[in-house]
């Protein structure tokens, strides 16, 4: 079998991770230009990828595998589908920005890049995998960078509290949804970490419902930890206003997608009754998300820390979708995890962008400085507007699909919901805009300099330019997704329509149940 | 359908002028304002030619996907009417006017092309609402004007009030769009679609098919325009949005935007029901109330102007509630001439006192600027509803609406209404136009350029003529199926087939003309604190609904909060990660405990070990 695009969409970056090893470190321009060339070469492969797509294929497409243990059933095993073309897509393009991004980092530059290609390339390679044991250890793989970023390269006074903090968090979410794949696996009863056997194979054979009760959690928390779902998210926005702006970038671009991956690609179709039995209650969480976080957003004097809690509370919109568990729903929650992407990295780079200018992101400290940093100044207003959902950007698509889907199923949810989307999201973006952006300029900032060449622009261009495409032309995306996100929400119909299997005992051992 | 690129061309030629503006003749004002005054006057003459092709009866329906997922089919449409296709006209007519105002007024403002781009950004995003066929397409435009219109509010954004404005005309704006979008969501859930021409077949089919749901639906709905067309309790956000340049105050904030949402009203009339209609009715009327007798006491030309906007709005927002609105739409269209005129009027006034707008700092610009005093005589007759200048025939409509459906108390507000209307309006003229000079300014004022005067000029026939040229014609046939046409004399004669009302209404504009000639004709100060007392005072602070909901709504989030970041941050935060480091800590340290480094200890637990595994065993 030829190799993958995918294999070499998510291998470059790791690539040229391991070719700056044997970079001396006092050689920047090249050490910067291998990351460049790293991510770029990825990104192109991923917009060629996403154009050679064919919306509605049955099953996979650039798939490849081969097989590796074969007595536990692991294997490399990549492909895409509706669900994740988008995302790597997405995931590409953010990590192309994010190197570019990355001048600002002056000390330990060698390091710095070689674990912002880590990053990427890992979350792009566990998005492409189909295989359970990939999935989780390329996510691991990508995790593990942003702690010791944020600990070296990360700013301001709480810096290490945030580095313990996002630690705890993210490393308890990843076990406790360790436990829940590994009972998965257990209990699905199919004898293989491919994802796509393990489907097929509990379409024949449901999990038990009481299996399915004890492990569908375990999933929805432990995925939703990393998601920062309320009241697990404290540590989103403190770790993302501690770190270095290419890893917000990349951690709430793309990292934070993955739970949402997961919940979507696993544990919607794999454990259909559990999640009927707890959507009711996601959907109450999300509200928490959506309006108290939203709320919290609106005390903040921190830029970051604004932008931080916007984009938790932005997790809100998705996990609605999700909990909606229609076709319109998870629609436009794979929408919005694209859309979501492009957004925060674009606000990360641009806050960055600012703190390297001015120094501070305290907002009272700031003004008037759309007079200055024209090019940043309308990238941030725009941003801002995005962010509360303006039409024309791509999350606006995705917030409104969510609110018809949710509509039917959780009208009161909703309505906070949408209350959350135009008045809080509103009120807290245009406070922004008017104390960073406009007003008097404090003269201390007469001579800060905007981005004016062209690679100071092209990241920002770039992410802005995404969002208009696929805000102005939905089609684009949703013609792929559809197709898929029918196949799943079918799954979770048709099973829970039809009479519970017998459940042969509680633990089962997987090599007695394996009927192949 | 002829000509069938043209509505696209209408629609897209602003947003590519605003594209181009801002990508590459930033540097080039000339290419600017070219480039933006073309795409609208272009938009002009190409909806000009549709009409005459296709006729202003025509009724059809442009339409692609935009988005399908499952049942949501959201379109990208045109819907052509004698409705849309009249308010091309007004958009790109009165828009074109104002655009070319612009190009005097702006003359040396740094921000000249920026001002354009923002311009047509506006225009294009107007054009949308106008043009939409479905709900979710006019939702998304309805936000591109928001936006739009905070942009162009702040656009002197270094001026901490112009900020401040810009931002509270969004969030204002975003309270009614909640309440849209909830109307649209309902309406979709119950009857699965969102296309206008198909939600008003099964409406047509089924009058009862919202079922219970119609009223809330319906007022939901109108929660949009509310917001939009700034009526009461939304209101406060219009007279601020004056800190943006005075030709966006006409173009926006009193001829076009504002006005989107009566004619949304219009658009989506089929699905309000009696008692939604009620509710609109008292609602417009009320706002029509408050800013009349607010705009009494203001002394800044272009809030007075301002508030006679909200007023005029509540108008014909009242006449859409009380099942009129083909005279709201005329309303609406003679509104959009003579107010802009008014603001642009307002405009040259300040541009010749040198950006003063205090009215008791003008006075006797009879003789300085003459153009500009008599357009704005025009304008302010036509507001006043004077025959036969066009505001006359458009009021005496919605009065004899007012009657026609029997409701004494609003025909008794409108008609109070009409006299403060004429009473302010001629107030701030006899202030401004007449008497002594009050400063040096005034001495020194001149009269603006030919590019500022002749839109005053071409916008003050229409003022003038406005009410017998065939406009109610034309948005009759939209709404009445049997609607006869009438030639230029009978529409000119039409009032007084109505006699009752229109005697009223020139009687208490006369009157309120008489009083403001008797009490401002020669004044140097405002006579009225005096005698209203505490009513003038609270007139002149809008009734303190600004302190109000400062004190309620914008407290009550703040204050929500402040609790909402304490729990974070100290209970959800503190508490969880206190959890897990104590936790931690104490395993730690009771685990420390075993470690003793003392032999013995070690010695102790190991037999003791020893024996626990030997008991296992042998038991």
């Amino acid at each position: 079998m030829p190799i993958s695009i995918l294999t070499y969409i998510f291998c470059a970056p790791l690539l040229a991770a391991l070719a700056l090893v044997v970079v001396p470190r006092n050689y920047r321009v090249i050490i910067r230009f291998i990351a460049l060339l790293g991510t770029f070469v990825s990104m192109v492969l991923a917009i060629k990828m996403f154009c050679q797509f064919v919306p509605g294929h049955d099953g996979f497409q650039f798939e490849q595998q081969i097989p590796w243990v074969n007595s536990l059933g692991i294997s490399y095993h990549v492909g895409v589908d509706g669900l994740n073309v988008g995302l790597i897509l997405m995931g590409a393009i953010v990590a192309f920005a994010a190197a570019c991004c990355s001048w600002e980092i002056q000390t330990r530059e060698k390091e710095f890049y070689i674990l912002l290609l880590i990053m990427s390339g890992g979350i792009l390679g566990a998005f492409a995998s189909l295989d359970l044991f990939f999935f989780y250890a390329l996510h691991e793989f990508a995790l593990v960078p942003t702690f010791i970023m944020i600990g070296i390269w990360g700013r301001g006074e709480r810096k290490n509290y945030a580095t313990f903090q996002i630690t705890i968090y993210l490393s308890i979410g990843a076990l406790i949804a360790l436990i829940g794949l590994i009972a998965l696996y257990l209990q699905s009863g199919a004898n293989t970490f491919d994802i796509p056997k393990i489907i097929e194979h509990v379409k024949a054979n449901p999990i038990a419902t009481n299996a399915q009760n004890f492990i569908f959690p375990l999933l929805l928390f432990g995925f939703g930890i990393l998601v920062s779902l309320w009241p697990f998210h404290s540590w989103a926005p403190l770790g993302y206003g501690s770190a270095p702006a290419p890893t917000a970038m990349i951690h709430a671009g793309i990292l934070k997608k993955f739970g949402l991956y997961g919940l979507t690609r696993i544990a919607l179709p794999l454990m259909p009754q559990a999640a009927h039995h707890w959507m009711t209650i996601l959907a109450w969480l999300c509200l928490g998300n959506i309006l108290y976080v939203g709320w919290v957003a609106m005390r903040q004097r921190d830029l970051n820390l604004l932008i931080g809690n916007s984009s938790v509370a932005h997790m809100g919109f998705i996990f609605l979708g999700i909990a909606s568990l229609n076709l319109i729903g998870i629609t436009g929650a794979v929408f919005i995890m694209v859309a979501h992407g492009f957004l925060a990295a674009l606000t990360f780079g641009l806050s960055g962008y600012i703190y390297q200018k001015t120094g501070t992101l305290e907002m009272s400290e700031l003004g008037g400085l759309c007079r200055k940093l024209r090019f940043i100044g309308t990238a941030l207003l725009m941003a801002a507007m995005a962010g509360c959902g303006l039409p024309g950007f791509a999350n606006f698509v995705g917030e409104v699909s969510v609110f018809f889907a949710s509509w039917t199923v959780f009208p009161v949810v909703t309505i906070l919901a949408v209350w959350g989307a135009l008045v809080i999201g509103g009120i807290y973006m245009t406070r922004a805009v008017r104390k960073i952006l406009h007003g008097p300029l404090p003269e201390k900032y007469a001579n800060v300099a905007d981005a004016t060449n062209v690679w100071r622009k092209l990241p920002y261009a770039l992410l802005l330019a995404s969002l208009f495409v696929f805000g102005c032309f939905p089609k684009l995306l949703t013609n792929q997704i559809t197709p898929d996100a029918t196949k799943i929400v079918s799954m979770t119909t048709l099973i829970t329509a039809k009479p519970n299997m017998v459940a042969v005992s509680e633990i089962q051992s997987p090599k007695s149940e394996n009927r192949n | 359908m002829k000509h069938e690129l043209f509505p696209w061309l209408i629609l897209f030629l602003p947003i590519f002028a605003a594209a181009t503006i801002t990508l590459f003749t930033l540097r080039s004002r000339c290419c600017s304002a070219f480039l933006s005054i073309g795409a609208i006057v272009a938009g002009f003459i190409l909806s000009i030619l549709f009409i005459h092709a296709n006729g202003i009866h025509f009724a059809g329906e442009i339409s692609k996907t935009w988005l399908s997922i499952g049942n949501l089919q959201i379109d990208f449409g045109l819907k052509l009417d004698a409705l849309s296709m009249m308010m091309l006209l007004i958009v790109t007519g009165v828009g074109g006017a104002i655009h070319i105002y612009s190009v005097g007024y702006m003359h040396e403002d740094a921000g000249f092309s920026r001002f354009f781009a923002k311009l047509s950004l506006f225009t294009f995003s107007m054009l949308g609402i106008v043009l939409a066929n479905n709900f979710i397409e006019m939702f998304i435009f309805w936000e591109l004007v928001g936006v739009s219109s905070y942009l162009l509010i702040g656009f002197w954004f270094e001026k901490p009030s112009a900020g401040d404005a810009a931002k509270k005309a969004f969030i204002v704006n975003r309270l009614g769009d909640f309440g849209f979008l909830l109307g649209i969501l309902m309406i979709w859930g119950i009857l699965g679609s969102l296309n206008f021409a198909a939600l008003q077949n099964s409406i047509t089919a089924n009058p009862v098919a919202l079922g219970t749901a119609a009223t809330i639906a319906g007022l939901l709905i109108f929660c949009g325009a509310v917001g939009k067309s700034a009526q009461f309790p939304l209101h406060v956000w219009l007279p601020d949005a004056m800190e943006g340049p005075t030709p966006v105050s006409a173009l926006i904030h009193a001829a076009t935007m504002v006005a989107a949402g009566v004619y949304m009203l219009c658009r989506i009339f089929f699905l309000l029901n009696a008692d939604a209609l009620h509710v609109i009715a008292y609602i417009g009327g009320f706002t029509a109330l408050l800013a009349a007798l607010i705009a009494v006491q203001q002394n800044d030309i272009k809030r007075i102007i301002a508030y006679s906007t909200l007023s005029q709005l509540g108008y014909m927002v009242m006449a859409v509630g009380l099942n009129g609105p083909t005279a709201a739409m005329f309303h609406l269209t003679t509104h959009a001439f003579f107010k802009a005129l008014l603001f642009l009027a307002a405009g040259s006034v300040i541009i010749g006192m040198h950006h003063e707008q205090d009215i008791w700092h003008m006075g006797n610009l009879r003789k300085k600027m003459p153009i500009t005093f008599w357009t704005f005589l025009i304008g302010a007759l036509a507001l006043s509803g004077i025959p036969p200048f066009a505001g006359f025939y458009s009021k005496d409509s919605i009065l004899a609406q007012c009657l026609e459906q029997k409701n004494y108390l609003l025909f008794g507000v409108a008609i109070f209404i009409a006299g403060l209307t004429a009473f302010y309006t001629f107030r701030l003229f006899f202030v401004v136009f007449t008497g002594k000079e009050k400063t040096d300014h005034a001495k020194h004022a001149h009269e603006s350029p030919l590019v500022m005067t002749l839109p005053l000029v071409v916008l003050a026939v229409f003022a003038a003529v406005g009410g017998f040229i065939g406009i109610t014609n034309n948005y009759g046939s939209q709404f009445v199926a049997d609607h006869e046409t009438l030639s230029v004399a009978q529409q000119f004669l039409e009032p007084l087939h109505t006699p009752v009302p229109m005697l009223i209404g020139i009687g208490v504009a006369l009157i309120g003309i008489f009083i403001a000639f008797s009490l401002y004709k020669n004044a140097t100060s405002d006579p009225l604190p005096a005698k209203l007392g505490g009513l003038a005072t609270a007139m002149k602070n809008k009734f303190y609904f600004d302190e109000l909901y400062e004190a309620t709504f914008v407290r009550a989030h703040d204050f929500i909060a402040a609790v909402m970041d304490w729990i974070d941050r100290w209970l959800l935060e503190g508490f969880s990660i206190g959890l897990v480091r104590g936790g931690t800590d104490l395993t730690g340290r009771a685990l420390r405990l075993l470690q003793t480094g003392n032999l013995q200890t070690y010695a102790f637990l190991f037999v003791l070990g020893m024996a626990v595994v030997l008991w296992l065993v042998l038991k």
